[in-house]
C-alpha cells in the first residue's frame, strides 16, 4: 500500500525524447488508468515506474522513498504483461511462486502464499498445469495471480485485457475492480479502451504523445473535458463537434453563427473571445434529440441507422460536410435518407477555442440532472 | 491394380534402388567386420555381401582389440567429445544471451565480429594453432604425479579447448533468443531475477530445441575430428578414435579387422543417430536454412 | 515544478554496475575462446608467413619479408632449343627423340633461376616449352583443388537436389528414405574413405567388377586411386556421395517453403512438371541455392581428410591439395611459417570466391 509520486519525469531514447516531465500523485489505494492513443508513452511511463525503462530524468517515489535508481525488482511493484509473460515451462504454481523463490522465501512459504492467491483467484484447480493447458481468461488470471502472490505495494498492468475476446473481457473487468475492492493496494492500469478507464478507474490520466492532457474521475473528465482532445477521447461514440463563429461577445454569453445559418445565445467565459474567432462546439450523441424538441434545433441529411434494440445510433450530415452522430433511443422511428431535424440543450453544449482549449462553463452533475427535470427531453 | 498403384510402386522400386546406393557401404562395413577374410571376397559380387549369412563371429573385434588400443582411443574420443559439448553448450549460450538479451556497450561490434568470424574454417588457422599449443604451458598427470608441462600437444585438452567457443554455434543460438519474447525477462527481473537466474531459470528451460540441434552439430563435429589430432597428438595417450583407425589402417591390417575397426567407430554415432533421427534431421536442416 | 538546474549523472551509477559485471562474466569465456584459438591463430597465420618460423627450431626467427610468397606462387616460363652437334645437326638420343639440355644443369647455372623447379612442360615443332615453379607442387595443389570443386560442387549440390525432389511427396514412409539416404553424412569420413578404398579396389573392388559385367570386360579394370587420371575423380564420387545427405535436407526444407498454392495455380494454367520446376521450384529455392552453392564451395576447398585416408596426395601428386600441402609443409616438414602463408592464401580464395559467389547470385536476383 503506497502512495506514488511523479516529478517532472522525462524519457529519452537516444535523441528522441517521448515522455516530456510528467508530474503525477497517486494515492494509497487509488485506481488509476492511463488512457491515451497508441504510441503516446502509456505503456513507457508504467515501465519507468516499473523499474523496466531507466528514468532520463526525474523522479519517482513510492511511499515517499526515491525509487528513481532502484532495481526493478526492490520497488514492490508487481507488473501484468500484455501477453502475460506466464514461463510456458513451469507450472501455474511454479509461475506464481517464481518471485518468491528468486527472493529465497522457503517452500512451505511459498505454498502457503500461492495457495492463498490461489483462493482468491479461484486458480485452485489449475495450480499444476501449464500455461499451454489454459485458457486466456485463465492465463489472464494466474498473471494476475503471479502479481498477488509478491504482495506489492503497487500493481501495474499493461493493456491486461486486450488478447480477450469481447465477453471475457467484460469479464475480466469486473473481476479486476472486485479485486481492487478487496486488496485495496494502488493499482495502475494502462489501456486505450476507454470504456475500460471509465469503469475501471478512481482517477484517469489522459496522455498524448508523452503528455498528460488531464488527471480527474471519470465522471469529471466525462463533464468538464479540459480540451477538444479529451472531449473526443473519453466517451463513445465520439463527441460531434460544429465549428461556429462569433458573431458578438458579452460577460458571459457569446452569440455564435452555426454552419447551417442558425445564430443563438451560449453562455462561457469570454475572457479571450472576440468577435470572428472560430470555436469547436461539442455535444455529445446521447446529448442529442431525434426531434425538434431541444433548444436548438437543426437539420441533417441522415445517413445509415444502427438498431440496436435498447439504442439507436443514427449516422447524419450536417451542413454538408459534419458528420453527426445520435444516440438516441431503442425504438427510434428514424430511417435512413431522411432529411430530418434534430435538436440539443445548450447546457450540454463545450465550447472549444481555436487552441482546443475548453471555455464552457464547469458542469456538475447535480445541476444537470436538476436541468434535465426542467426541460423537454427525450429517452 | 490400377494405374495408379503401379506408379506408386514404381517409385518405390526407384527409390529403393537408390536406398541401396547409399546404404550398401555401411551395410557391406558391418556384416563384413563379422565375417572371415576369404567370406567376404566369396561374399564380394552377390547380394550376400551386405547380408549376415555364414559363418559369423566375433573374432575380427577381437584381434582389433588385441592389434590396438581401440578401448583407449574410443574413452578418449568420448570424454573429448562429450566434455567440449558440455563445455561448448554452456559457454556459447552464455555469449549468445548478453548479446540477444542485454544491452551494453559494444553489443553490436561484438555480434558483427562473431558473425565475421564463422568465414574463418578450422583449415585455415590449424597450422599457426599448432604452433601456439606448443608454447602453451599446462598441467598434466604423469606417473601419478603432478607435473608442469611445456605445451599443450599430446592431451586431451588440446583436443577440446580450442573447439569450445564456437561462432556458428553463438549464432544459431543467437537466432534463437532473440525470437524469444522480451516480456519473460522483464517479468522475471520484477520477480528480482539476476540476469544469470533469467538464463538458467526462463531462457534455457524455453529454449531445448536450439540447445539440441546445437549439441548435435558440436557432437558429429567433434566425434568425427581428424585434422587436428593428427598434427596436435602424436603419442598414443590422447589419441582419439579417427587417428586410430587411419593408423590401424595404414598398418595393411585384414578387411575384415578395419571392417570391424570401422564399425566399432561408427556404430556410437549410427545409434545416436538412430534414437534422435527425426531431431537429427530437423535441426540440421533448420540450422542450414538460418545459417 | 521547479525546473531542474543541476544536470544529473546520466547512468544509475547503482543499478548498471552488477549489469555490467553479468555481462562480462557471461560473455568472456566465448569471446576468450573466440579470441585465443581463432583471432590469435588467424592473426599469427598472417603474421608468422612473413617469418621463418619453424615448430621446433634453435634458430632464432627472422623476418624474411615475401620470400614465402614468392616461393608459394612465383611461376616463370622458358622455350628451350634442341641440342645440336657442331655442324647444326639434331642429336637425337638413344630411342630416336630430340635431346633438349638438362633442365637442371640449366637452372642451377643460373642463380636468378636457381630456386625453380619443373612444373610441367611440352614440344611444339622444334621447341621445348616449359613452365616453372618454385614450389610446383603447390600450384599442382592449388589447381587440384580448384578441380576437386569444380567436379564435387554441382554433382554435389545437383544430387542433393535430386534427392530432395525425390523424397518431397506424400508417400508412406518416405521418412525411411531420408534417413538412409541421410546416413553417410553420420559415418565419419574417416570411415567412408576406408570402406570406399577396399570398392575402388583395382582387383578386388566392387566397381571395377560391375564395371566390367556390365560392359562385357570391354572396360577396365580401372586402378580408380592408382590412376593419376582417376584417382581426383574418384574422390570427388566418394565426397558427393558421404555428404550430399545434409544439403539434401536443406533444400527439402527448402521446397517445404515453396507455397503449394503457387502449383495449383500453375496446373489450372497448364503447366507441365518442367515448366513448373524452371518458373516455380528453382525461383522459390534460390536462397537455398545460394546457401547450399557457397556453403559446400567453402567446405570442399578444405578437402584433406579424404586425401590423407585414401592417396596420401598421390599418385604422382593428382590428389594433393591446398590444405594437404599445407599440412604437409607446416606440420610434417615443420615448416610453420610455409604453413601459415599457405593459410593466408587459403583463406584469401575461399573469401574471394564467396564474395563473388554472392555477388554472382545477387545480380542475377536483381534481374
Ligand atoms: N525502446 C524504444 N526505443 C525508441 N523508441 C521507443 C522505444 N520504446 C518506445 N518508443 C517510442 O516511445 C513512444 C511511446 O511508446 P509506448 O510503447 O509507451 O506507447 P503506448 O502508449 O504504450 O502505445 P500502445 O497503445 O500502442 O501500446 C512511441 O512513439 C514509441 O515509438
Ligand atoms: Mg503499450
Amino acid at each position: 500500500m503506497a502512495d506514488l509520486k511523479l516529478t517532472q519525469v522525462i524519457k529519452r531514447f537516444g535523441d528522441l525524447e517521448t515522455i516530456h516531465g510528467i508530474d503525477l500523485d497517486i494515492k494509497d489505494g487509488e485506481f488509476v488508468v492511463f488512457v491515451g492513443p497508441s504510441g503516446c508513452g502509456k505503456s513507457t511511463l508504467l515501465r519507468m515506474i516499473a523499474g523496466l525503462e531507466e528514468i532520463t530524468d526525474g523522479d519517482i517515489h513510492i511511499d515517499n522513498e526515491c525509487v528513481t535508481r532502484v532495481p526493478a525488482s526492490k520497488r514492490g511493484v508487481a507488473m501484468v504483461f500484455q501477453s502475460y509473460a506466464l514461463y510456458p515451462h513451469m507450472t501455474v504454481r511454479e509461475n506464481m511462486g517464481f518471485g518468491l523463490k528468486m527472493a529465497k522465501v522457503s517452500k512451505h512459504e511459498i505454498t502457503r502464499r500461492v495457495d492463498e492467491a490461489a483462493q482468491i483467484l479461484q486458480l485452485g484447480p489449475l495450480l499444476d498445469r501449464k500455461p499451454k493447458a489454459l485458457s486466456g481468461g485463465q492465463r489472464q488470471r494466474v498473471a494476475i495471480g503471479r502479481t498477488i502472490v509478491r504482495n506489492p505495494k503497487v500493481f501495474l498492468f499493461d493493456e491486461p485485457l486486450s488478447n480477450l475476446d469481447a465477453e471475457l473481457r467484460v469479464k475480466m473487468r469486473v473481476e479486476i475492480a472486485k479485486l481492487h475492492g478487496e486488496l485495496r493496494n494502488t493499482m495502475i492500469y494502462v489501456t486505450h479502451d476507454q470504456t475500460e478507464a471509465m469503469t475501471l478507474a478512481d482517477k484517469i490520466v489522459v496522455l498524448r504523445s508523452g503528455n498528460v492532457e488531464q488527471v480527474g474521475s471519470p465522471l469529471e473528465l466525462y463533464l468538464n473535458p479540459a480540451n477538444d482532445f479529451v472531449a473526443g477521447f473519453i466517451g463513445s461514440p465520439q463527441m460531434n463537434f460544429i465549428n461556429c463563429e462569433v458573431l458578438a461577445v458579452t460577460a458571459d454569453m457569446l452569440r455564435l453563427r452555426f454552419p447551417c445559418g442558425l445564430e443563438t445565445d451560449m453562455p462561457a467565459m469570454t475572457a479571450n473571445v472576440k468577435a470572428g474567432d472560430n470555436l469547436k462546439l461539442g455535444i455529445r450523441p446521447e446529448h442529442v434529440l431525434e426531434d425538434a424538441s431541444g433548444e436548438l434545433v437543426i437539420c441533417v441529411d441522415v445517413d445509415v441507422v444502427e438498431h440496436l434494440g435498447g439504442s439507436t445510433f443514427v449516422y447524419a450530415d450536417y451542413a454538408g460536410d459534419i458528420s453527426m452522430t445520435l444516440q438516441v433511443g431503442g425504438l427510434s422511428d428514424i430511417n435512413g435518407k431522411d432529411k430530418r431535424e434534430i435538436s440539443f440543450n445548450r447546457h450540454y453544449c463545450h465550447l472549444f477555442n481555436e487552441a482546443g482549449k475548453s471555455i464552457g462553463l464547469r458542469k456538475d452533475a447535480l445541476e444537470l440532472k436538476a436541468a434535465e427535470k426542467m426541460l423537454p427531453m427525450a429517452g | 491394380m490400377s494405374v495408379k498403384h503401379l506408379k506408386t510402386l514404381g517409385w518405390y522400386l526407384f527409390l529403393t534402388g537408390i536406398g541401396y546406393v547409399f546404404l550398401f557401404p555401411l551395410l557391406f562395413m558391418l556384416v563384413s567386420s563379422l565375417k572371415p577374410e576369404q567370406a567376404i571376397f566369396a561374399d564380394l559380387y552377390s547380394i550376400r555381401a551386405i547380408l549376415p549369412v555364414g559363418e559369423l563371429s566375433l573374432d575380427n573385434y577381437r584381434q582389433v582389440f588385441e592389434k590396438s588400443n581401440v578401448s583407449l582411443y574410443f574413452w578418449n574420443s568420448l570424454f573429448i567429445t562429450v566434455g567440449t559439448v558440455i563445455m561448448g553448450l554452456f559457454v556459447n549460450s552464455l555469449l549468445a544471451f548478453t548479446l540477444s538479451r542485454m544491452s551494453w556497450r559494444g553489443q553490436k561490434l561484438v555480434l558483427a565480429v562473431v558473425i565475421a568470424l564463422m568465414i574463418i574454417p578450422l583449415e585455415a588457422i590449424v597450422v599457426p594453432l599448432l604452433l601456439l599449443a606448443s608454447k602453451l604451458p599446462s598441467i598434466g598427470w604423469e606417473g601419478g604425479m603432478l607435473v608442469l608441462k611445456s605445451s599443450w600437444l599430446n592431451t586431451l585438452h588440446v583436443q577440446m579447448l580450442p573447439f569450445v567457443a564456437n561462432s556458428f554455434f553463438i549464432f544459431l543460438f543467437y537466432q534463437f533468443f532473440r525470437d524469444i519474447p522480451k516480456d519473460f525477462d522483464e517479468a522475471a527481473e520484477l520477480d528480482g531475477a539476476t540476469p544469470f537466474q533469467i538464463y538458467r531459470h526462463i531462457i534455457v528451460p524455453m529454449s531445448g530445441p536450439v540447445f539440441a540441434t546445437v549439441a548435435i552439430l558440436h557432437f558429429l563435429l567433434m566425434w568425427n575430428q581428424y585434422i587436428w589430432p593428427i598434427m596436435a597428438v602424436q603419442g598414443e595417450d590422447a589419441r582419439p578414435l579417427m587417428p586410430g583407425i587411419q593408423i590401424f589402417f595404414g598398418r595393411q591390417s585384414s578387411w575384415g579387422e578395419i571392417m570391424a575397426y570401422a564399425s566399432l567407430v561408427t556404430l556410437p554415432v549410427l545409434a545416436v543417430f538412430l534414437m534422435f533421427q527425426k531431431k537429427f534431421v530437423t535441426s540440421l536442416a533448420g540450422a542450414g536454412i538460418k545459417g | 515544478m521547479e525546473p531542474k538546474s543541476v544536470t544529473r549523472l546520466q547512468p544509475d551509477i547503482q543499478e548498471q554496475k552488477p549489469r555490467r559485471r553479468y555481462v562480462f562474466l557471461m560473455s568472456t569465456p566465448a569471446l576468450l575462446g573466440l579470441f585465443m584459438f581463432l583471432v590469435i591463430p588467424f592473426f599469427m597465420a598472417v603474421g608468422m608467413s612473413f617469418t621463418d618460423q619453424r615448430l621446433l627450431s634453435p634458430n632464432e626467427t627472422s623476418w624474411v619479408g615475401l620470400r614465402n610468397y614468392d616461393r608459394l606462387l612465383n611461376v616463370s616460363g622458358m622455350v628451350q632449343e634442341p641440342v645440336r652437334d657442331e655442324a647444326g645437326q639434331l642429336v637425337l638420343d638413344g630411342d630416336g627423340q630430340v635431346e633438349y639440355p638438362r633442365l637442371r644443369t640449366l637452372l642451377r647455372s643460373d642463380p636468378a633461376m636457381a630456386d625453380y623447379k619443373l612444373f610441367s612442360s611440352w614440344d611444339l615443332g622444334e621447341k621445348r616449352y616449359i613452365v616453372l615453379a618454385k614450389d610446383p607442387h603447390f600450384i599442382q595443389s592449388f589447381i587440384n583443388t580448384l578441380l576437386f570443386v569444380l567436379l564435387v560442387v554441382p554433382l554435389q549440390c545437383g544430387l542433393a537436389l535430386a534427392l530432395a525432389l525425390l523424397i518431397n511427396r506424400q508417400l508412406r514412409g518416405i521418412f525411411l528414405y531420408r534417413t538412409v539416404f541421410f546416413s553417410p553424412v553420420v559415418t565419419s569420413i574417416v570411415v567412408v574413405s576406408i570402406v570406399w578404398s577396399f570398392l575402388y579396389h583395382k582387383d578386388l573392388g566392387l566397381f571395377n567388377h560391375y564395371l566390367q559385367a556390365m560392359s562385357f570386360g570391354l572396360i577396365g579394370p580401372i586402378d580408380w586411386l592408382g590412376d593419376p587420371a582417376w584417382s581426383m575423380p574418384s574422390i570427388v564420387i566418394m565426397s558427393a556421395w558421404q555428404a550430399a545427405g545434409v544439403q539434401m535436407l536443406i533444400f527439402l526444407a527448402g521446397l517445404q517453403g515453396i507455397s503449394p498454392d503457387l502449383y495449383e495455380a500453375a496446373d489450372l494454367d497448364g503447366a507441365g512438371p518442367w515448366s513448373k520446376f524452371w518458373h516455380i521450384t528453382l525461383p522459390g529455392l534460390r536462397n537455398t541455392v545460394v546457401f547450399v552453392v557457397i556453403s559446400t564451395t567453402i567446405q570442399a576447398f578444405g578437402l584433406f581428410t579424404q586425401v590423407d585416408v585414401m592417396t596420401q596426395g598421390g599418385p604422382q601428386g593428382s590428389t594433393s591439395t591446398v590444405m594437404y600441402h599445407a599440412v604437409t609443409k607446416g606440420f610434417r616438414e615443420q615448416d610453420i611459417a610455409y604453413g601459415s602463408a599457405i593459410s593466408v592464401i587459403f583463406f584469401l580464395v575461399i573469401l574471394g570466391i564467396a564474395l563473388f559467389q554472392k555477388r554472382l547470385f545477387d545480380s542475377k536476383g536483381d534481374k
